[in-house]
């Protein structure tokens, strides 16, 4: 069982396919998880701690807004640990008032540093683009056994 | 389980797609069904699971056998209920239009997983035309 991380990293089709192929999807939710129940902040991922801002630091300069080094402080310790990536490309939900295409684009850089398996897999917007999508990611993920 | 021990909790958004004959209320019964330690949330997409991780998997799967390809599962950070989070006492939900989004999507997963069950194969991706300069200029000389 590897390790995958996802992209939009709470996009429920990626974390269910992934878990489907007997892998372990790294999300989101997990992290927020995390300081949901062991942290007194009031409503993550909302607020944040100092130690949030501080580990943001490691992926992202001092001079980056607030936002995208709070988004890489949750995320980023799942790009390190990730054995392999899936992206999915043109999701429209990950720009724009919900998403921040800045720390999207962050997110691939750091991926790309990482140098890890990365799949782009289209967004399932048609059945035929779902077919294509649900066969490349299950090939990507039986190759990486 | 130890009422002094301390367990781990894990909470499961299940949800049901629009394709499915599978109703919330069939999934919470069958969930309560089970007769194992964890509690069903009935809503309106489908269900949440919470547990601890090893009890609400097994529930997942048991979920899963009434419409293989039609219910579909993430974690969910916030427990089931939670004031901050709950509609039902005024809790703001900001995932919800990506929840939304992706819940009409669902139908053409169903679909492709029932394509490839039966052995089609994807057909190949749409190349991406170039647009010649005559129709950008069309495009943008255009009088509104």
């Amino acid at each position: 069982m590897k390790k995958i991380f996802i992209d939009p990293p709470n996009s429920m089709i990626l974390f269910d396919i992934v878990e489907r192929l007997g892998h372990e999807p790294l999300s989101t939710m997990a992290a927020l998880q995390e300081r949901v129940d062991n942290l007194e902040i009031d409503m993550p991922p909302m607020n944040v701690t100092l130690d949030d801002v501080i580990s943001g630091l490691k992926y992202a300069g001092i001079e980056v807004p607030s936002g995208i080094r709070g988004r890489l402080a949750t995320w980023g310790p799942h790009i390190d640990e990730a054995d392999a990536a899936i992206v999915m490309a043109e999701a429209p939900y990950s720009f724009g008032c919900v998403g921040c295409e800045r720390s999207n684009e962050m997110v691939k850089y750091l991926l790309r540093r990482r140098g890890i398996p990365v799949l782009w897999v289209e967004y399932p917007g048609d059945k035929e683009a779902a077919m294509r999508m649900l066969e490349k990611t299950k090939e990507f993920l039986g190759g990486l056994e | 389980m130890s009422e002094n021990k301390p367990r781990m909790r894990e909470t499961r958004l299940v949800m049901i797609s629009p394709a499915s004959n599978v109703t919330p209320d069939l999934l919470v019964r069958t969930a309560h069904a089970l007769g194992r330690e964890l509690s069903a949330k009935e809503t309106c997409y489908g269900c949440l699971l919470e547990g601890d991780p090893a009890t609400v998997a097994e529930a997942r799967d048991e979920l899963r056998k009434l419409d293989p390809h039609g219910i579909y599962s993430k974690r969910r950070a916030y427990p089931a209920g939670d004031p901050r989070r709950c509609r039902a006492q005024h809790g703001t939900r900001p995932g919800y239009a990506q929840l939304e989004s992706e819940w009409k999507l669902l139908a053409n997963l169903q679909n492709a997983m029932d394509a490839i069950d039966l052995g089609e194969k994807a057909p190949p991706e749409p190349q991406k035309k170039i647009l010649p300069v005559r129709e950008f200029k069309e495009i943008y000389e255009v009088n509104l």
